[in-house]
């Protein structure tokens, strides 16, 4: 484990014969964020800045392995404490995650307001109701004060259940791997306008033909990911 | 960079003229305003007549949106230049005050507007705007009250005070802000449709039925409303799985609920898009249940 200035642990990858040491790692109660994962919520905050946005995140690892975050999927970006459509978003998304092998075990969301991160009364409900479902539900807020062009540290603060409350994760076991190659890969989605590719399940109900599992804008994140791009 | 005339292939007047269309249908499209507007302006002001004035405003506003503040900065200073003593103007300085966070400095200015006149509707707003973005939700809810008191067909303000009471998860007074809307609005589909929403989120069964009845009328004021036609699927079910009602009621929704059904069904299959989720059967509505409702069905 390597720690840089900012704060942040960085994990390069490992050579096979430490691989013993990855699995040990769980117990530690590490949290893994995958490009896909980060660079999909980032959009999303992103595409919507004059508004509160909210998306499930997702993993496709076995429960009761790593902790790992390998998806994520964009749900609203108005009325947020409704319930009619977040209860409809959610078993969509259930559903299509039986379907794909991927289980919801955690809940994201930015303010509108960006000075102000920490979890709304509507983001703990919404966590809770996923932590009954999934005993190591993470609850993260997206802090706008760090979206910015050059920022070192992830805008990310993670929650965690804990004592039957949710409390704050020790950024040194989120694990966010090659941090610069994925600042890198947003910046790119960015600048090939790539980024308006994201759709989110508010935008899906405005227009049905749009693909709220962003399937388009999934395999453009994982080319630019993949080891041909240099980006290992 | 290739400007936008050539990118698009636009000649001025159809910028003019995309410029007035946003400004009229009250788009927030910040980023393309910027970039025609300020092209229109560098490039074609003269030709432009009195049309000028109205096109600074708007991408000034726009400009501040995008935090360009140079640009609002010179039509600033065009519109001084030409409206020297216009409260309207002087609105403007304010926003961009409000945009460089000097807070203080913005109500002084909108203050100075509301003393020389108290009717000044727009100085008003822009400060209940402040309290909003300095996350001072109560005290914004107060202000927009009192400003209602006064302006009690300022619809645009009946519609804030209902996103902020919704934010402050106060369905009622949401629900009141709404009713507000539907009666000087009653063709539109959106009120009904987001009214059903709050009704649906307050809970229990009189709740439900009011929510389903106004998705029903959200559809029939717009039958392409997907949202209410989940919502219609989505109340119906829940009526129907009540312990609470009759055999006739049940019934009834259950009816309601295959409808829907087969709507949403032909809308994706219209659309040449077939929902991800497997079918509409596996939409298991029980599965999260009741999420967010104050009361359940069962009480």
């Amino acid at each position: 484990m390597l720690e840089d200035d900012s704060g942040v642990t960085k994990k390069r990858t490992l050579p096979l014969s430490s691989l013993s040491v990855s699995f040990r790692s769980h117990e530690m109660g590490e949290v893994e964020l995958s490009c896909l994962a980060y660079a999909k919520m980032y959009l999303h905050a992103s595409q919507f800045p004059r508004c509160s946005v909210n998306g499930l995140l997702l993993s496709s690892s076995p429960a009761g392995g790593a902790v790992c975050i390998t998806d994520c999927v964009p749900l609203l970006h108005t009325h947020l404490s409704l319930a009619p459509i977040t209860q409809l978003a959610l078993t969509q998304v259930d559903a299509w995650c039986s379907q794909t092998h991927q289980r919801i075990m955690g809940y994201y969301q930015a303010n509108a307001c960006v000075s102000d991160s920490s979890p709304t009364p509507c983001a703990l409900k919404i966590a809770e109701k996923i932590f009954e479902q999934c005993n190591n539900a993470v609850l993260l807020m997206i802090d706008g004060e760090k979206m910015f062009p050059g920022c070192r540290v992830p805008p990310i603060v993670m929650y965690e259940r804990k004592d039957a409350r949710w409390a704050l994760k020790d950024k040194h076991t989120i694990m966010l791997r090659q941090w610069e190659e994925t600042c890198s890969i947003v910046n790119q989605l960015f600048s090939s306008g790539d980024q308006a590719l994201l759709v989110d399940f508010d935008s899906h109900l405005d227009d049905i033909t749009k693909d709220w599992t962003n399937q388009k804008l999934n395999a453009k994140i994982m080319e630019l990911v993949s080891p041909a791009n240099g980006n290992v | 960079m290739s400007s936008i005339s050539e990118l698009y292939d636009v000649c001025w007047e159809e910028m003019r003229d995309k410029l007035r269309k946003w400004r009229e249908e009250n788009y927030r499209n910040s980023e393309q305003i910027v970039d025609v507007g300020e092209e229109l302006i560098n490039e074609h002001a003269s030709k432009l007549g009195d049309d000028v004035w109205i096109i600074y405003e708007q991408v000034m506003i726009a400009a501040l949106d995008c935090s360009r503040d140079d640009l609002a900065w010179s039509c600033l200073q065009e519109l001084k230049r030409q409206f020297p003593d216009s409260h309207r103007v002087k609105r403007l300085a304010g926003m961009r005050l409000e945009a460089l966070e000097r807070y203080e400095d913005a109500n002084k200015l909108y203050d100075s507007i509301l003393q020389d006149d108290p009717t000044n509707t727009a100085a008003r707003k822009r400060k209940i705007s402040i309290l909003q973005a300095q996350g001072k939700s109560s005290e914004a809810i107060r202000e927009l009250n009192e400003y209602l008191e006064q302006f009690v067909g300022d619809q645009e303000a009946w519609h804030e005070l209902s996103e902020l009471y919704i934010n402050e998860h106060d369905y009622a007074k949401a629900a009141f802000c709404l009713e507000e809307l539907m009666m000087t609005n009653p063709h539109n589909h959106l009120y009904c449709e987001q009214y059903a929403e709050v009704k649906y989120t307050q809970g229990g069964l009189e709740n439900l039925e009011l929510a389903r009845k106004y998705f029903a009328q959200a559809l029939k004021l717009n039958n392409r409303n997907m949202r209410a036609l989940f919502g219609l699927y989505m109340s119906a079910s829940h009526i129907a799985a009540s312990p609470k009602v009759s055999a006739k009621v049940k019934k009834d929704n259950v009816k309601y609920a295959a409808w829907a059904t087969s709507q949403i069904s032909r809308a994706y299959q219209v659309r040449g898009c077939l929902p991800t989720s497997v079918g509409l059967h596996t939409i298991q509505v029980t599965f999260w249940p009741r999420l967010m409702s104050s009361n359940n069905c069962s009480n």
